[in-house]
């Protein structure tokens, strides 16, 4: 799975401080480390940009990429930070993100097209989040064929069902099983399209600690259903190892876990029952707490 | 063709809880069915129980037609309680309100004093309300557990931070506990995960808070509802136990109560039979014609 290192983002406080003072080796730091760790994007997070939006987000672009040769994922709502993004990236970009809300569609998503770069479309429209999967599979045709008329496709195209916190209180687990089906049926509703999340909002408002776990569970449970990227923390060892492949034995035990198979803990090690858990929580099998794997 | 009713079977039992002694005991839960899924294969062997609430000091800001039928005792917890008896209650509940730093801040020793004087002089079990505030309760409760200890009281509320030290005090003295946590079942799972790491599941019984009609009941509804489908349907062992609603005196807080009687016990009846239908297993009401209404109802169901 292609993984978006999602770590330079404008809500860590060292970040917006390096960029507000131009500290270019703190950005370049970090952008060497998730290179170094795997990841086959560099995101840059930079918000809503309210000032200085082209000069700072050139800076950025410019900054990251003497650092390195990987491509980039402009993230921000502002079409004039995302036009400066774009112009100045070496490599083929990732537009992150449109939607089918109309000033989007309008304003961002012409972007794709005018600078030839590979866009991601989420399922936002004017009337908010799509409540349900079939919502969401409808809201995200309708963006894409109006892209598709913009000479925007398919294979350009990377839709996002926008991951929320699983521990939100009634909902979240819903949300977490509803979008692991989107995964599922978006390849055969739209073929072509590549499929990308946002992987640590579903760990929002989990104990810090136990975040890592969810995120990875989560990962290989939407790797089986074919999600084809993730913006994750590719400095999370395990998370890296889990995607390489090179830990067979606990995607096993997930897949298992997402069959309905019946899983005798006792045999298991202390990680594994920590996996086997998660996976059942994120599977809307049990109910979750934040002493999920206590019980 | 015939028409057959579907009938669906569930593999959850909410924990079945005695609280009191002796003839002084009642039981609540024991349920393998929704509320009021008599269609469905299983049976609910305890139907919902009713308290009436009892305050250890003259009520501060009850409506006249609230006070109206305890005028007499108002001022004597332990006769209050006793006349709670002739409006046929399965259970009293006692507000130790003056305990609070807020109100009068009266003392550990005093209010569990009470406390005991008041399971001695009623026939049903006494169920035991402290104050909410989370440090002094700790006082208060461990005090009560150990001044009433044995008599198989149901005490709480046990909150997520005080769990451990008034947790132990009602392990240790033989009492059943109220895990209380506000509106949410994350929350409420966590706390009894974590209260069951020294606390038998089967010794706990869980209030998610009853908010009142016009003022979020929907919340409580919802809640109770998914805690008891959790529970019985996907058999999760730390949402079977039985519910607790505790919704008096969030009812007769309103302005709606308390302008006149009538939308009073309309208030506080509404709400009580929504959260009966919801899954409440034990009823806290304050006003004993709501009492009669609420059973009324359920009769000639």
């Amino acid at each position: 799975m292609v993984i978006i290192g999602e770590n330079i983002h404008i809500i860590a406080k060292t970040i917006s401080t390096a960029i507000r003072e131009r500290n270019a080796k703190v950005i370049q730091d970090l952008a060497r480390a998730q290179a170094e760790a795997g990841a086959d994007y560099i995101d840059l997070n930079v918000g809503p940009m309210k000032k200085d939006p082209e000069q700072t987000m050139e800076w950025l672009v410019k900054t990251v990429q003497e650092v390195t040769d990987l491509p980039l994922s402009i993230d921000t709502m502002n079409y004039i930070a995302m036009e400066a993004g774009l112009k100045a990236c070496r490599k083929r970009p990732l537009l992150n993100s449109a939607s089918g809300k109309t000033d989007s569609k309008q304003n961002m998503l012409p972007l794709a097209k005018k600078y030839n770069c590979e866009v991601v479309i989420s399922v936002m429209t004017d009337r908010g989040m799509p409540p349900d999967v079939n919502s969401k599979v409808e809201s995200i045709m309708d963006t894409v064929a109006y892209a598709n008329e913009l000479g925007i496709p398919n294979e350009d195209i990377w839709v996002d069902p926008i991951l929320l916190p699983v521990s939100t209180a009634g909902e979240g687990q819903r949300f977490a099983v509803e979008n692991l089906e989107f995964i599922k049926i978006i390849g055969d509703v739209l073929p072509g399209v590549k499929s990308i999340v946002g992987l640590s909002n579903t760990s929002n408002g989990v104990p810090e600690e136990l975040r890592p776990l969810i995120n990875r569970t989560y990962l290989v449970m939407l790797a089986k259903n074919g999600l084809y990227s993730a913006i994750a923390d590719p400095l999370d060892k395990e998370l890296m190892k889990l995607n390489r492949g090179e830990m067979p034995e606990i995607v096993e035990l997930i897949h298992k876990v997402m069959d309905g198979e019946e899983i005798d803990l006792s045999s298991l090690s202390q990680k594994e029952v920590e996996y086997v858990k998660t996976a059942k929580v994120l599977k809307g099998e049990t109910l979750y707490s934040n002493a999920w794997l206590e019980s | 063709m015939e028409y057959k009713a579907p009938v669906e079977e569930y593999t959850g039992v909410v924990r079945e809880i005695t609280i009191g002694k002796g003839k002084k005991s009642l039981k609540i839960g024991g349920e393998n069915i929704p509320p009021f899924h008599f269609f469905d294969r299983g049976s609910n062997p305890n139907p919902a129980k009713f308290a009436l609430e009892v305050l250890d000091m003259e009520p501060p800001d009850w409506p006249e037609h609230l006070v109206e039928p305890f005028r007499d005792v108002v001022s004597e917890p332990v006769k209050w309680a006793e006349k709670c008896q002739s409006f046929g209650v399965d259970a009293v509940s006692l507000f130790l309100m003056s305990t609070d730093p807020a109100v009068k801040d009266a003392s550990a020793d005093k209010a569990a004093a009470l406390a005991k004087n008041v399971a001695e002089a009623i026939d049903v079990p006494l169920i035991v309300y402290g104050s909410g505030d989370e440090k002094k309760d700790v006082e208060v409760l461990a005090k009560v557990a150990e001044v009433c200890d044995g008599m198989n009281l149901l005490i709480g509320p046990v909150l997520k931070e005080n769990y451990e030290a008034v947790g132990k005090a009602i392990l240790d003295h033989g009492h059943v506990a109220i895990a209380q946590s506000p509106l949410d079942i994350n929350l409420l799972k966590e706390l009894n995960v974590k209260l069951s790491k020294f606390f038998p599941p089967d010794r706990i019984v869980v209030d998610p808070l009853s908010s009142a009609l016009g003022y979020g009941m929907e919340y409580s509804f919802s809640l109770i509802e998914r805690v008891k489908q959790i529970g019985i349907m996907t058999k999760d062992s730390m949402t079977m136990m039985p519910i607790i609603a505790n919704l008096g005196g969030e009812c007769w807080k309103t302005k709606q109560a308390k302008e006149n009687k009538v939308q009073g016990l309309l208030w506080e009846g509404i709400t009580a039979l929504s959260l009966l239908l919801a899954g409440a297993n034990l009823l806290v009401l304050r006003h004993p014609e709501t009492l009669k209404l609420v059973k009324k109802t359920i009769e000639t169901r």
